[in-house]
């Protein structure tokens, strides 16, 4: 099977996948308590208003009309209209994702390039201090929140020393790009690294840690292999050995996880994009929820699972890619 | 300068004793430092390899066979190290390399490549010295073709005859750095196309059909006699001049282990390349070895040619590696097992006795003192590390039975239906009693 073929077959069990998600969705509008209707009317509105403003936002019909309704609204990207804000959802939905994938990608960015060296070098240099230092840091990494790590850094870097902006970032990537190539305008992205630093860092920290311990133990794992010591017997410098023979078969397993991990960063920045008020799905999500604005929570959850399910495919095809064993089946 | 200790084998003659030998080990010393203490892996060896012989080191497992042949490669990984001895090699290219560098570890030909910093010594690797593992599966890397990874083992030699002097460079001239640019730029690969073709004209060589096409593929793809063969070509990308081989066909079929001797003695014919072959299947020793060496806890314990080792044991030991093989002739006889296992080598464990004395079943009073080389019968080649050599049995003088503790193999043994299976060294225990 090509890689095409094997990608395209992914694809369809990925819309598979989505509509699961979809219909999930849809039901917890059912299972959970909070009705909208109590949001959007005023507070001492009769029966005949209360009905109105139901019918208006479409919630008098069956629940398999309104399904219905809602999936081929969704087919073709309409998400619905937010019930507070008279906005279609996705355009909403739209607005926060840069700021969340963003996130997401600078986090996954600040961990890849910390804890892979990281974990190299606590594999090559086990038992001596640099690699009790990494193992330490992965340590207090993995079992530190994000929220309360968020909160320190604040407080420390913020407001203590006074030098990181602590929420609301005023430009976005693509804003400040702009104006960088079109005006040579650096400020956009002073402000906007200057922002991103402290979210990506607390995002990030737990992401490190993980990462550190999966290269240094895969690393050792390799390390103890019999191809290493054949690799050395032929001649071969230790550079290619440790990084194109033994780093190269680490990062297998490892591409897994990031991947995975990813996606879980895409949908559960929300604390720490709730605590640097960060202008992202998951604030978005938040404030939804508090006031039972179902298309923005169906839309948003929906945007996530895609998101989950493209990276899935796109790790798998890595995979394949790199571990010749596996093949595009 | 350091003197090299004198060799019996150059002052006394003997046919294959004129030219002087490859290699020169001299009380090596291998220690693994655990957390129950201090495993003494190899104990003072002391061995001569010739031009262009098989020489075998024969024992069972936990012997210290394969310790012993990664510290001829400086191969150890810790917690294990050489602490001690001297590893003469004689190439007197390689002599004139290092000499200026290291003037001590160089005497005429020689280098004593225990006395050489890792970085050079990691330069002989594949282009003087080359290895062969046990289990072809495991040896290669699964995740790159193998085609290219004899291709990396030829760019390394390559690389080094192009410049010896890279040998005092820490990174052979190719760094981190050089590594991450390969990755962004194909012609900055450490593997250059001609390397490649070198490759597949050494599959060729080993008998691999299709050696293009199979070049191409990963080890998981090939069958365990063709991954040995290509093993084989790997290790001969360098045109090493010795070639260990550790334990090359136990991994293998029958057949298969048959196909495989046969390349290594063609290969050796045409290249003249030294083999040192580990094994504990003494039926490959008798069909590949020129000498032989039988390891016990980590000594020589016995040495000589092949007949004189194989027809004419001296060491209970080796007597008894004999007895252990099964015969056509003696059929539905029993076979004749050494009782006890091999000890722990831990050094608080070893004293200063023979360590054979307790599943010798002709430990004498004097077994109690570890017993030095001895020649056997005035022999310059046959040598062993046992009284035996020097004196006859003598019940008089020998051990209790019990005398190393309840456990004692030698009650087992005396348990055990003695029928006359063998010809030679099979009735030794019927001897003790």
């Amino acid at each position: 099977m090509s890689q095409y073929q094997f990608i395209l077959r992914r694809l369809l069990q990925g819309i598979l996948v989505i509509w699961g998600v979809v219909t999930l969705v849809f039901l917890l509008r059912y299972m959970t308590p909070g009705n909208p209707v109590d949001f959007v009317a005023p507070l001492d509105a009769g029966q005949e208003t209360r009905d109105q403003v139901a019918a208006d936002l479409g919630l008098d019909q069956p629940v398999y009309v309104q399904y219905f309704d809602y999936l081929f609204g969704l087919i073709q990207g309409d998400m619905g209209y937010s019930f507070i804000r008279s906005q279609p959802a996705s355009s909403i939905i739209f607005a926060r994702l840069p700021a969340t994938i963003e996130l997401a990608l600078a986090a996954t960015i600040v961990a890849i390039i910390f804890s892979i060296p990281l974990g190299v070098i606590s594999a090559t240099r086990r038992h001596e201090p640099a690699d009790y230092a990494a193992t330490s840091f992965s340590l207090v990494g993995i079992s530190t929140p994000n929220f309360w790590l968020g909160i320190m850094l604040i407080l420390l870097v913020s407001v203590g020393l006074g030098i990181l902006p602590t929420s609301r970032r005023p430009i976005g990537f693509v804003p400040a790009m702009e104006m960088f190539i079109f005006q040579l305008e650096i400020q956009g992205i002073r402000t906007w690294i200057a922002h991103m630093i402290l979210p990506a860092v607390t995002l990030g920290t737990y992401f490190t840690a993980m990462i550190v311990r999966l290269t240094r133990s895969g690393m050792l794992d390799e390390l103890g292999k019999s191809y290493v010591l054949a690799t050395r017997a032929k001649g071969v410098p230790e550079t290619l050995v440790r990084y194109k023979h033994v780093l190269r078969n680490t990062m297998i397993p490892i591409i897994t996880v990031l991947g995975l991990q990813l996606g879980t960063l895409i949908g559960g920045a929300v604390i720490t994009e709730f605590v640097f008020n960060w202008p992202g799905l998951g604030t978005l999500i938040i404030n939804a929820i508090d006031v039972r604005d179902w298309p923005i929570i169906q839309g948003s959850l929906i945007v996530i699972g895609v998101g989950f399910v493209i990276i899935n495919i796109a790790v798998d095809a890595l995979y394949a890619k790199l571990n010749p064993k596996v093949s595009y089946e | 300068m350091p003197s090299i200790p004198d060799s019996r084998a150059n002052t006394e003659g003997g046919c294959e004793m004129i030219q002087k030998p490859l290699l020169r080990v001299r009380d090596l010393e291998t220690r693994f430092f655990t957390e129950e203490g201090q495993v003494n892996a190899v104990e003072k060896l002391t061995l001569d390899i010739h031009d262009g012989e098989v020489f075998g080191i024969v024992g069972e497992s936990g012997s210290g066979k394969s310790v012993t042949a990664r510290s001829v490669l400086g191969l150890l990984e810790s917690p294990g190290r050489v602490t001690g001895g001297e590893l003469w090699y004689r190439d007197e290219t390689f002599a004139d390399t290092v000499r200026a560098d290291h003037p001590d570890a160089v005497d005429g030909d020689y280098v004593d490549l225990e006395s050489l910093p890792s970085n050079v010594r990691r330069t002989l690797r594949g282009t003087h010295f080359s290895m062969i593992f046990q289990d072809p599966m495991s040896s290669l890397n699964p995740s790159i073709p193998v085609g290219e990874q004899i291709a990396e083992a030829v760019e390394a030699q390559r690389r080094a005859r192009a410049n010896p002097r890279s040998v005092a460079s820490r990174t052979q001239g190719y760094g981190l750095s050089q590594y991450l640019m390969s990755t962004v730029m194909g012609s900055r690969k450490y593997v250059k196309s001609e390397s490649l073709e070198r490759a597949v004209e050494l599959l060729e060589l080993v008998g691999i059909p299709d050696a293009p096409l199979r070049a191409k593929e990963y080890p998981h793809e090939y069958s365990g006699g063709m991954l040995q063969r290509a093993m084989i070509a790997q290790a001969l990308a360098g045109e090493p001049k010795v070639l260990i081989a550790d334990e090359p066909t136990t991994a293998l079929d029958v057949t298969i282990q048959a196909q495989i001797l046969d390349l290594l003695t063609e290969l050796q014919e045409e290249t003249g390349m030294t083999i040192l072959l580990i094994t504990h299947n003494l039926g490959v020793v008798a069909r590949m070895c020129d000498r032989v060496g039988v390891m016990y806890a980590g000594e020589i314990v016995e040495r000589g040619t092949l007949a004189d080792v194989f027809d004419d044991p001296v060491h209970p030991y080796t007597q008894g590696l004999l007895g252990s093989i099964p015969d056509l002739e003696g059929i539905g006889a029993r076979l004749q097992p050494i009782p006890g296992n091999v000890p722990s080598l831990l050094d608080h464990e070893m004293g200063g006795r023979c360590y054979f004395a307790d599943r010798c079943p002709k430990a004498m009073e004097e077994c109690l003192e570890h017993p030095p080389e001895f020649d056997v019968d005035g022999s310059s080649h046959h040598a062993t590390r046992c009284y035996l050599a020097e004196t006859t049995y003598s019940e008089a003088r020998a051990l209790d039975a019990d005398y190393f503790g309840s456990a004692e193999p030698l009650e087992d043994a005396a348990d055990e239906p003695v029928e006359p299976a063998r010809s030679d060294g099979g009735n030794t225990e019927e001897d003790s009693r």
